[in-house]
């Protein structure tokens, strides 16, 4: 009976553990976008990745290593545009696409495939080569292979979730040592320590994660890289221009026109460009509540 | 009918090109009014242009020859009808095939005011090897719109095994063969040249090529001039329209004007100069190099207008001019194609035919352990540029290295001569000191041999970093046939470049963004809290309550132990004693009442009469002093 206090913490923190690693794959959103519930949102992809879904991407596989690049994108455009990918998306699906973009002699539109594979997957190392080689290509400066190899080393989502668990057996155990006993500072200590540095842990993950600026960032696909301009006109003045692949963070909308920066430190320019230059690095289907 | 090839200028070069004489200014006034009036023409009618070029889009595929010898060349052509945009691939992937883009044609025709348009993407198709092939769908995207063109079947036979090439026509279908040009000089026959008029000929063509005999692929400049005579007013409807089955003619510069005399009659001039090239060996004999125009000759003066008083006020000219519309067109252009040499042909050898040179570069000799490096190749010269192969690169053990990107530099107008630069991105799968070397072959048409060029690997500094090995591990739990990873050295169950197998899924969103995540969370505070609550009550329970209940609990037991007279007289004055400390707080009164209980309390516990229960009269005393302090 004495030991009831701890066993109720362990079986909470137990099921915080379950709860938190069940929720990454699907947002629990009661209606989604294409009128799935969150049940089917949460299911269907796992149910068909193994199914339907495997077979196709096997097949555009195929297809690719067969030396048919254009048969093999418009499988996995298909694919990737289907219902069931609305929400969550697949780095290998993305990374593949990118390949066959980048054979069909598209670099901006593969690297764009290829960052959208490391926005779900920031450790895809497959991804993090041929967006280097693909970046080299177009005359483009590389991520840094720092970061690179932090996140392969540390998901920002294993950080997020990992530390939000330990945080919480943390303030459980903390809880119980307070109120119940033994108080002894060692135990106190310990158990606030875990708080600390599993909840510190999860927000320094929720920063780092790419996801979290994604909202506001696009990649430049047109061939020919467009002009930035003073004022959202075609007449206005060119100010500069933005090669094709070049990732830009977009600041502000006025009508079809962006203001955009790209680059940093003397690098950086600001300016307006045609919206359909460029292609949100977010795929339409998954924007986020608050965008609509 | 404008041919142009440039679908941005179609309608410019309809209305522009125009050459005035400067003697005529009242022929002069009346051609300004005509052009002024093409251009109001022009811009009413242009939106409603654009509109109908959009509607209406079909895209279709056709090869010139669906079976040609290995060593040959055919053409494939993918004709984009009714849009204003079109994006097509630059290169075509077969195996054994290598199909470039290597031109665009735009035809824009307006027929009872509807106008359609027809762009003509024109690939070369070079084979590397004989059998059977299909030339797979090509992608188009026409106006924001995704179209394919159908497959088409193509076969390479080697010469020396089955009966040679198929004759030219052979395959095709009947509105092409009706295409093909008839023999030279047929069709001027049919129609009557010029009139030549004042001893000389109002407008005449001629056309240069400095060869009579080249090779397949073989890029030869071409220049073509048309002459009007420069007295009357001419306006030129269209481009030229020069070609024929079997050869490529390259985009046509702007011309040049200039003027010339021949005979005595002042000519101007327009050049224009191209680069021209045959897919296929054998005689072909290219038509009359043809441009449509509008010649303003004098006319005769109306009746009532015929008299010479008023000819002469007029300066002794005819103030009305007659249109004439006149095809101006050159001699057909008669040329020898060779096949290239199948003897010695190196096996680096992809397309390239003229003279050219090789020079290379790494622009990086050190880089980062893991970062792709780049090595830039450049062939120099002249020749086929557009359709030349990349060179081979050789020694690329250790390396992995990727199809390179090229972008070619002309200097000159014509895009004969110039630098293409290869790129390559090269990624060492281990310690590196050099690059790779590289082999260029190319096919000298002067000389009639293949050269090949060789560079020599240079100095670059290289090393696979710890992401080759992670490449490995992160692929591995993707991959249905994983093994454990090898401690040296790092290899991939995945090659490089090829697709990743498996499907594993993860959101969009950050955990943050997510209301599973947020929900549980608060779950999770709600239920800390709680678990707090619970322990506190239970270890309250366990103790017995607060004080203050238990306070009351006992004085509840103490005064019924009074009431009830159950205790001897020490005991109850004992009782009595701890109900005053407890009953009320610290105050002159319960002091006083303190001390008399305890020394009546001591009187009975060490006098006489302590063992004894308390009389009534003193136990009703003792409650009523209690319950007078508990009052207060």
């Amino acid at each position: 009976m004495k030991r009831l206090p701890f066993l109720l913490s362990i079986v909470l923190a137990l099921a915080s553990i379950a709860s938190l690693l069940a929720s990454p794959a699907a947002p629990a959103e009661s209606v989604g976008s294409g009128g799935q519930t969150a049940v089917e949102a949460k299911n269907a992809p796992k149910v068909s990745a193994g199914g339907e879904a495997a077979a196709k991407a096997a097949s555009a596989n195929t297809s690719l290593l067969s030396g048919h690049p254009i048969d093999a994108l418009a499988s996995y455009t298909q694919l990737l545009d289907s219902p069931q990918f609305a929400r969550v998306g697949s780095p290998e699906l993305w990374c593949n696409r990118g390949l066959a973009e980048e054979k069909m002699g598209d670099p901006a539109a593969a690297s764009l495939s290829f960052r959208r594979a490391l926005l779900l997957d920031p450790g895809f190392v497959p991804a993090q080569q041929q967006l280097a080689v693909v970046l080299t290509t177009l005359g483009l400066p590389t991520p840094s292979a720092r970061m690179s190899r932090l996140f392969t080393m540390l998901s920002p989502e294993v950080m997020i979730l990992g530390g939000a668990v330990l945080g919480w057996i943390g303030l459980f155990l903390l809880v119980v040592l307070l109120v119940r006993g033994p108080r002894r500072r060692g135990y106190i200590m310990s158990a606030l320590l875990a708080l600390l540095l599993g909840h510190g842990a999860s927000l320094i993950g929720s920063l780092i994660d790419p996801r979290r600026s994604a909202e506001h960032e696009a990649v430049v696909t047109a061939k020919k890289g467009p002009a930035l301009r003073s004022t959202p006109a075609d007449s206005a003045t060119v100010i500069g221009n933005l090669a094709p692949g070049t990732l830009i963070t977009i600041l502000s909308q006025n009508g079809a026109w962006w203001y955009v920066s790209s680059g940093s430190g003397k690098a950086a320019q600001q300016g307006w460009i045609l919206s359909e230059v460029a292609t949100p690095l977010l795929p339409p289907s998954c924007a986020l509540p608050s965008r609509g | 009918m404008c041919s142009t090839s440039n679908t941005g200028r179609w309608n410019n070069r309809c209305v522009t090109g125009k050459m005035t004489s400067p003697m005529n200014s009242v022929r002069a006034k009346f051609s300004s009014i005509a052009f002024s009036i093409t251009l109001m023409v022009g811009a009413s009618f242009g939106p409603a242009i654009s509109r109908s070029l959009a509607d209406d889009v079909s895209v279709s595929a056709r090869l010139t020859r669906p079976q040609i010898n290995f060593g040959e060349m055919a053409e494939l052509q993918v004709t984009v009808t009714g849009a204003s945009r079109a994006d097509v691939p630059q290169e075509i992937p077969v195996e054994g095939l290598q199909i470039r883009l290597t031109g665009q044609s735009t035809q824009v025709q307006m027929i009872n005011f509807k106008v359609t348009s027809s762009a003509v993407y024109s690939y070369i198709v070079l084979p590397l090897r004989t059998g059977r092939f299909t030339v797979p769908t090509v992608p188009v995207s026409a106006d924001g719109r995704q179209f394919r063109t159908a497959s088409l079947p193509f076969s390479v036979t080697d010469p020396g095994v089955g009966g040679g090439s198929s004759p030219p026509t052979a395959g095709l279908p009947q509105q092409q063969q009706q295409m093909i040009p008839p023999m030279p000089g047929f069709s001027q026959r049919q129609v009557p040249p010029p009139r030549p008029q004042e001893n000389g000929r109002v407008a005449f063509g001629e056309i240069s090529c400095p060869k009579k005999t080249i090779y397949a692929g073989e890029m030869v400049p071409v220049e073509i001039r048309y002459y009007f005579d420069a007295r009357y007013p001419v306006q030129i409807r269209g481009k030229v329209d020069f070609g024929s089955e079997g050869i490529l003619v390259e985009r046509f510069p702007d011309p040049k004007e200039g003027r010339e005399e021949r005979d005595g009659i002042t000519y101007n001039v327009l050049s224009f100069r191209t680069l021209l090239s045959a897919v296929k060996p054998g005689v072909i004999d290219i038509p009359a190099a043809k441009i449509d125009s509008e010649i303003q000759m004098p006319g005769g003066m109306p009746a009532g207008f015929d008299d010479p008083v008023f000819r002469q006020l007029l300066g002794g000219q005819s103030p009305f001019v007659q249109a004439r519309q006149l095809a101006v067109k050159t001699a057909p252009l008669h040329l020898e194609v060779l096949q290239l040499p199948k003897e010695g042909r190196p096996t680096s050898f992809a397309g390239a035919v003229g003279q050219f040179d090789i020079d290379a570069a790494v622009p990086n000799p050190r880089v980062a352990p893991g970062d792709p490096a780049l090595l830039n190749i450049k062939i120099g010269g002249k020749g086929n540029f557009k359709a030349m192969g990349a060179p081979v690169l050789i020694g690329t053990d250790g390396w992995r290295s990727y199809p390179p990107s090229d972008k070619f530099d002309s200097t000159d107008e014509l895009s004969y001569t110039g630098v293409k630069s290869f790129g390559y991105t090269l990624i060492a799968q281990e310690e590196k000191h050099q690059s790779p070397g590289a082999e260029f072959s190319y096919f000298d048409p002067i000389n009639a041999k293949y050269v090949t060029l060789t560079m020599k690997p240079l100095p670059l500094e290289a090393s696979p970093g710890s992401g080759g090995g992670a490449a490995a591990a992160t692929t591995a739990p993707a991959s249905p046939t994983v093994t454990q990873p090898q401690p040296t050295p790092p290899k991939a169950v995945v090659s490089p470049g090829d697709p990743i197998p498996g499907i594993t899924l993860h959101s969009w969103w950050t955990p943050a963004h997510r209301p599973a995540f947020t929900i549980i969370s608060l779950l999770l505070l709600v239920a800390a809290v709680i678990l707090g609550g619970i322990l506190y009550l239970v270890d309250l329970q366990a103790r017995g309550g607060t004080a203050s209940s238990r306070r009351k609990r006992r004085l509840a037991e103490l005064f019924s132990s009074l009431t009830e007279g159950s205790l001897d007289a020490a005991s109850a004055y004992e009782a009595a004693l701890e109900y005053a400390e407890l009953v009320a707080p610290p105050s002159e009164k319960r002091e006083s009442l303190i001390a008399s209980l305890i020394q009546r309390r001591d009187a009975l516990k060490y006098g006489i009469g302590g063992t004894v229960a308390l009389t009534a009269v003193e136990r009703g005393s003792l409650l009523e002093s209690l319950r007078d302090l508990s009052k207060n």
